[in-house]
């Protein structure tokens, strides 16, 4: 080819327009369009983390905005506001309830609640503005501090409100008018509900001193204490006459045994549905009466509310559901009690109430206290001014500050508003509003993360509860149960997944054919795809009941398969060399192959055997508990254990030798002696594992309890059965990659240097490509990780942290496909299981990772080699 | 290299001593002179990596042959067995499985005396296990339960029997009802009493009545869905009308007249399309089968309700084909019925098809861009090899992850944002600020955007250089080469690419539960109502399906062949698709081969 000699004029040429256009136009759409396109991937972090941020996010306390208006200095029986906290309320001891519109301070409306001018003698009031009020004759007022809602239309409306903007609010009749949409206006009103005196059975000489009462399912329960000391319990049930359609309140009364001491006691206090009553004095001494049966009322057991003798009780609240009675006293410690039931229990009803939280130990004295209507959140105020905002469960403060201008004076009452979005403070003279934003005290990292002790718990415990039927209930948002199922999901399945994948990959890059190697390693990748719904369905409804079924013969397969592939190997060493060679293809895969239904009849009729000797004929029942000693179920624990250990000491201790020895031995005599080598370790084995069972039995240890325990039908070993599905293929094809990519230099030199085939694969091509087969069972714990519709399928999804190989669990995955779609928005628990999603995220991020970075430079070092 | 020095001393050791001649022949005669002794070979190890390769590919091909033997028999109909008990109970329906157990000493004390002499020696004889089989007996208004188990030994002897005229009918309600044909009946009046004309007008008839349910669905679905579909639009016109210009606006009025009309013309029709319906239902319900149960209660049957009716003992090969066919034709091309435990899949194959298209046409651009970004424009540096890494570990990001971030980002903030702006009307009813076919192909493609990515960059990357250098060596500009050297050449990858995501999606289900597959969808994503396709609706999907009956169904061992089936459905559909992939991969390499010599 020569180049053209005569010199011609070169045309000129340059790009056309559109060319250039066109290349610019590319330019920019793909810059943009695979800029954006990864923005978009990392998007996905950003939001999750936005979304899990406001967990950590504190309680705040706005400055408080103080109300005119003088309380007059006395301290309120109770105090409340209205959903919205336009509009507070406060029940006083004379026997007034006042409204007072909390933006002006103005009074809207007063309640005479005096019978002819006698205030009560004794009130009782509780969460939801509901109070009785008890008269020196015995009568009993119950009636609740309410509001009226209504709601206007623009026609309706009148010009004063019609220049609101939507949100804001102003006064409007008797209560307050807040525009919530364009064309829409509610009004709140006060409206006081009072329900038909009841007459309580009490003597005119006797009259009450104390009273307590709550709202039951059918009607209220009411204890009353009169002076002389009589303890009355009564139960008042309502029903509506048919004929007149007017509610009758029946009333049967229960005499309770006096409270013993030497002054009455200054409380009574009705805890859960009035179940349990108890009696309190100043000095923090207390009674608690047994109201299970009310014809046989009791004294379950005295407590000391408050340990230090001098203080005094100067606030008592309950929070919501009545079960924990928060007490505070003049010596500023402020601490919360329920009931648990202790192992051992003295008391009729086998509980004690015990003090669970210590929220504040000591300091300026408790005086007024308010507990949430929706939650655990618990607001005190003290003696020199202070108020606290806490959460129960985790013991936590979570904002204090000092609402009143003059710092000396004290909280004298507290409400919280219904919605936890206002505190109102009354002082001395002034009363105090505050915007209260609570954040995510449930999802704090103390309460996500360690043992929190929840009301009916005996103890600090981990629990993921997050949901009920009950209004009152108490969320439990503990990760880590759930951490816990994840992590036993995962080491099952790769205990199962990475010895097969493993081994498999070293037979196929070492031993297999190359014509074989391309359609079985695709084989096993079609495994990959196989959608995991699938294998969920399969697994939960075909291999858990037939596990179930026939639990000892597939725990026999587990022994008996590699048994039965080993006795194969053992017996084809007694082929001549030169057909042992000649089979070494596919003859040797078909006869290996062929073990598999053999060890399969042989675990069926070895399985149910083995439990007739050594499980008393009943699997089940030995995990039970309920038959059988710990002994046997050592045995086969360690069995495998002892085995390997075996093995591994005679090839230790006398493989070189014996392998220099044999040199000069006929092959037949090599295989028999190999053979009598195997038999001998095999019982070895046994013998060895039989002691360390014996000595751990005769230690007192029982295995049941751990690792097995009672059988639950979808349980971890089916999961990682069906796990192995998923895992195996990946953790296969990346480790074959690794193993192949071992230089086929090294190869040769091995096995020109005189090594076997076993031998070059061992030593040379598996350390080689360590760090690869590392990195695929990184890639694979990376699967097993998050995992969803298997374990979502083939668990139960009970949140229980134990490794009991035959019980279920409940992972972080399957837990956001169960309870994602219920969570409310930006709830604490939707937060948190977005936390769960992150915490997936990160780990197979950081997993993958670290596998990336390992076999990138597995493969830097194999390309040097 | 470290490494080649690693084998311990012994072996090369050996191998020195072993390496003269190594004749096979040398080998058998002497013995004594080879060096490497048969320990060596670790021939038991060697099984047991054998082994392990062995138990994956049982395990694979175990699983697919569970998936297709099943899923291909439960179809296929069965004989009904009718059966006496001990104590005057009698059974009659299809033998649906059938297991040796153990039975309880409470179940012999509750039989007769002689059959419980009876019993004691079977169980004597065949060591204290019996077999006990399960029937599915349907008739669940008179029985209140699907299926029955019963023991060998609680039969009276030599009562098992296959009653020749044995009917098995598929309902649209009740499910199964088996029974023996007693009369056919037309407005009460008994016509036939002979079992082989019942059968024959049966099927006359049935064809008739399932033209008239078809027509029935068509009145329903079409006709007067797209009344309500008008009167619906008419009521969101005012809605948006009120909420634009205000309550007492004259545009407001405007659409308040215009409902009332669309109401009042509707109205008519609606009565008109409800009578047609009622004469079509009353023709259907006065053609009636009566039937004699095993127990002997007669039961009426009316045209209408049955899908399907055969006389089971009676059929040959070829019949039973044909009713294996129709129940195949019914479960790819109907929609379902008895909470999806019966009928077919057809919302659920169309809503994976739609989401599985959708998805595809949102992912392969997307991952197309970003791959010829990184591999062609982006300056190779550590910050691409960074985001590299990034890109290949989120193909290993739990799919849930990308369920969550659906549901948060997608439905609950785009979705939201978007209601406010252009479906205020219909609010506080999400239009799409809640799971559907839009927000799932969605999530999907961003699941499934990694290996697009990593698929066409390693299409790309293999485009040999040189073709890119004679490209550009001719004059032609990048935007030119890669237009028409590189990624042409690249094709098959990027091919490949798409189909195993779509492979991927297809298959995937834990997302799809939080953004927007449902049990039951009343509604298709597309139909015939404007706009057509309907994004914001949530859809049926054959994963979700199958978890679905599997584990929220109340009658799930009736679901169970649904369930098979659709498993082997899926399974197919996944299987073609990698295949396919494995395939266009195949024809790449080829490609590459001829293209390099």
């Amino acid at each position: 080819m020569q180049p053209a000699k005569t010199p011609r004029p070169r045309r000129v040429r340059t790009t056309s327009r559109s060319v250039r256009a066109a290349e610019r136009v590319a330019r920019t759409l793909i810059s943009v369009g695979g800029i954006g396109t990864i923005a978009a991937v990392v998007l996905i972090l950003v939001f999750l983390v936005s979304v899990v941020q406001p967990l950590a996010s504190a309680t705040s306390l706005e400055k408080p905005s103080l109300l005119p208006g003088s309380p007059k200095g006395e301290q309120p029986l109770r105090v409340g506001t209205d959903e919205y906290g336009l509009i507070g309320w406060a029940l006083r001891s004379n026997g007034q309830l006042e409204y007072r519109d909390l933006a002006s301070g103005a009074e809207l409306e007063r309640v005479d609640l005096t019978r002819g001018g006698i205030p009560p003698a004794a009130s009782s009031a509780w969460a939801g503005g509901e109070f009785a009020l008890a008269y020196p004759d015995g009568s009993l007022c119950l009636g609740r501090a309410d509001f009226a809602t209504s709601f206007l239309d623009h026609d309706k409306a009148p010009e004063s409100l019609r220049a609101l903007a939507v949100g804001e609010h102003a006064p409007h009749g008797r209560g307050r008018a807040q525009r919530i949409a364009a064309e829409q206006w509610r009004v709140q009103e006060p409206s006081t509900g009072q329900r038909p005196i009841v007459q309580l059975p009490v003597g005119a000489d006797d009259p009450i001193a104390v009273v307590e009462a709550t709202r039951t399912t059918k009607g209220f329960r009411v204890a009353w204490l009169t002076q002389s000391g009589r303890l009355s319990v009564g139960v008042l049930e309502e029903r509506e006459n048919p004929m007149t359609a007017e509610l009758e309140v029946e009333i049967s009364t229960f005499a309770a045994p006096a409270p013993t001491g030497a002054t009455p006691p200054q409380r009574l206090v009705l805890t859960g549905l009035g179940d349990s009553l108890l009696a309190c004095w100043e000095d923090g001494r207390a009674l608690r009466y047994d109201l299970r049966r009310l014809d046989d009322i009791e004294i379950s057991e005295e407590v000391d509310l408050l340990p230090e003798p001098s203080a005094r009780i100067s606030a008592l609240e309950l929070l919501i559901g009545r079960g924990t009675l928060v007490v505070g006293g003049t010596d500023g410690s402020l601490t919360c009690w329920f009931r648990i039931r202790p192992p051992l229990s003295s008391t009729r009803d086998g509980t004690r109430l015990m003090p669970v939280h210590a929220l504040v130990a000591s300091g300026p004295a408790i005086t007024s206290l308010a507990a949430s209507e929706r939650s655990r959140i618990l607001v005190s105020g003290t003696q020199d001014g202070e108020l606290r905002v806490h959460y129960v469960p985790t013991n936590e403060e979570r904002a204090s500050v000092r609402p009143f201008e003059s710092a000396a004076g004290p909280v004298m009452a507290l409400a919280l508003a219904p919605k936890e979005d206002a505190v109102l403070a009354y002082g001395r003279d002034s009363v105090a509003r505050l915007a209260l934003d609570v954040g995510h005290p449930d999802g704090s990292a103390r309460a996500l993360f360690t043992p929190l002790w929840y009301e009916d718990y005996s103890g600090p415990e981990h629990v993921w509860q997050s949901s009920s039927g009950s209004d009152d209930f108490e969320p439990k948002l503990g990760l880590v149960p759930l951490v816990f199922g994840t992590l036993k999901a995962t080491l099952f399945s790769l205990l199962f997944g990475v010895p097969i994948a493993l081994l498999a990959a070293i037979f196929t890059s070492e031993f297999l054919s190359p014509a074989w190697r391309t359609p079985i390693k695709s084989a096993i990748e079609m495994m990959a795809s196989l959608p995991s719904v699938v294998l969920g369905f399969l697994a939960a409804l075909i291999f858990a009941p037939f596990v179930q079924n026939w639990l000892p013969s597939v725990l026999a397969l587990f022994f008996c398969l590699p048994l039965c592939l080993l006795a194969g190997a053992y017996l084809w060493q007694f082929l001549p060399a030169r057909t042992a060679i000649r089979a070494s293809g596919m003859p040797r895969l078909l006869a290996v192959a062929a073990c598999l239904p053999f060890a399969a009849v042989m675990a069926l009729s070895t399985g149910p055997l083995v439990e007739r000797i050594c499980f008393g004929g009943d699997a089940t029942g030995w995990l039970n508990g309920s038959v059988g000693s710990g002994f046997p179920g050592w045995f086969w624990m360690l069995l495998p254990l002892s085995s390997a250990l075996a093995i591994f000491a005679a090839a230790h201790f006398g493989g070189t030798w014996l392998r220099r020895r044999s040199a000069s031995w006929s092959r037949r005599r090599c295989a028999g002696f190999d053979l009598l080598r195997f038999v001998a370790l095999g019982l070895g084995g046994a013998a060895l594992a039989a002691l360390f069972a014996a000595l751990l039995h005769a230690g007192g240890l029982d295995p049941r309890g751990s690792v097995v325990d009672t059988y639950v039908q979808r349980n971890a070993l089916v999961v990682g059965f069906v796990m192995g599905f998923t895992v195996i293929p990946i953790i296969y094809t990346l480790a074959e990659d690794a193993l192949s990519s071992v230089p086929q230099a090294l190869r040769l030199a091995s096995l020109g240097a005189g090594a076997t085939p076993w031998q070059t694969a061992m030593r040379i091509v598996v350390p080689t490509a360590g760090s690869g087969l590392f990195s695929a069972i990184m890639v694979g714990l990376g699967r097993a990780v998050g995992e969803t519709m298997i374990v979502l399928m083939a668990t139960g999804n009970t949140p229980v942290m134990e490794w009991n190989v035959f019980n279920g669990f409940r992972t972080l995955s399957a837990n956001i496909a169960v309870e994602l779609p219920e969570a409310a928005r930006d709830s604490t628990h939707y937060r948190t299981l977005f936390l769960a999603a992150l915490t997936l995220f990160a780990i197979t991020f950081v997993v993958n990772t670290l596998a990336e970075v390992v076999r990138q430079r597995f493969r830097k070092r194999s390309y040097q080699l | 290299m470290s490494t080649a020095t690693a084998p311990s001393p012994q072996a090369p050791r050996s191998g020195a001593d072993a390496s003269p001649p190594r004749s096979g022949a040398g080998v058998r005669r002497s013995g004594a002179r080879r060096a490497t002794s048969l320990f060596a070979h670790g021939e038991p190890l060697v099984w047991l990596t054998a082994g392990s390769l062995v138990l994956a590919l049982a395990m694979i091909a175990g699983l697919l042959a569970l998936v297709v033997a099943q899923g291909a028999a439960s179809f296929w109909p069965q004989p009904v067995v009718r059966v006496e008990l001990d104590g005057g109970r009698v059974l009659m329906g299809e033998v649906t499985a059938s297991e040796d157990y153990r039975p309880e000493p409470s179940v012999l004390d509750a039989l007769s005396p002689e059959a419980r002499v009876r019993a004691r020696e079977a169980l004597d004889t065949s060591a204290g296990s019996a077999r006990r089989r399960m029937l599915r007996i349907g008739n669940y208004e008179l029985t209140n339960e699907h299926f029955a188990w019963f023991s060998d030994f609680q039969q009276v002897p030599g009562s098992e029997s296959l009653p020749e005229w044995a009917l098995v009918i598929e309902r649209r309600t009740w499910g199964r009802f088996y029974g023996l044909p007693k009369a056919w009946r037309v407005d009460g009046k008994v016509e036939t009493t002979d079992p082989a004309e019942i059968h024959e007008r049966l099927e006359r008839e049935r064809e008739l009545a399932e033209e008239r349910h078809e027509r029935i669905l068509v009145l329903e679905r079409d006709e007067i869905g797209e009344l309500n579909a008008l009167q619906e639009r008419a009521r969101l016109a005012v809605r948006k009308a009120e909420l634009e210009h205000g309550a007492r606006s004259p545009q407001r009025a405007a659409a308040e007249a215009e409902l009332a009309l669309v109401i009042a013309s509707s109205e008519a029709r609606f009565g008109e399309l409800q009578q047609q319906i009622r004469e079509l239902r009353d023709v259907n319900r006065s053609r009636e089968l009566v039937l004699v149960t095993a127990d002997g209660i007669e039961q009426a049957l009316e045209i209408g309700n049955i899908v399907r009716a055969y006389p089971a003992n009676r059929i040959g090969s070829v019949e039973a084909l044909g009713v294996y066919l129709s129940r195949w034709g019914e479960f790819l091309a109907d929609e379902p019925r008895e909470s999806n435990s019966e009928g077919g899949v057809l919302p659920a194959i169309f809503g994976t098809v739609v989401m599985t298209l959708l998805m595809s046409i949102a992912v392969v651009p997307f991952g197309v861009l970003a791959a010829l970004y990184l591999r062609e424009y982006a300056r190779s540096g550590p910050v691409i090899s960074i985001v590299r890494i990034a890109v290949n570990n989120l193909a290993g990001v739990p799919s849930i992850v990308f369920g969550v971030f659906g549901l948060g980002f997608f439905c609950y903030i785009v979705g939201a944002g978007i209601d406010d702006l252009l479906f205020a009307e219909r609010l506080p009813n999400p239009t799409f600020g809640k799971g559907g076919l839009l927000w799932s192909s969605l999530t999907l493609a961003l699941l499934t955007l990694p290996v697009v990515i990593v698929a066409t960059e390693e299409a790309l990357a293999a485009v040999p250089g040189s073709m890119r250098e004679g490209s550009y060596a001719c004059g032609a500009t990048k935007w030119q080469t890669i237009q028409r050297i590189v990624l042409p050449r690249a094709m098959p990858g990027i091919m490949t690419g798409m189909i195993l995501a779509i492979a991927r999606g297809a298959g995937e289900v834990a997302p799809l539960m939080l953004v927007g597959a449902v049990k039951l969808a009343p509604e298709l994503p597309i139909d015939g109502n404007f706009p057509f396709l309907h994004p914001e609706r949530s859809f049926m999907h054959l994963g979700f399906h199958i978890y679905d009956l599997g584990f929220q169904s109340q009658n799930s061992e009736a679901a169970k062949p649904m369930v098979y089936t659709t498993t082997l459905l899926l399974i197919g559909l996944i299987v073609a698709l990698n295949l396919a992939a494995i395939f266009v991969r195949a024809r790449l390499r080829r490609r590459f081969l001829a293209g390099a010599i």
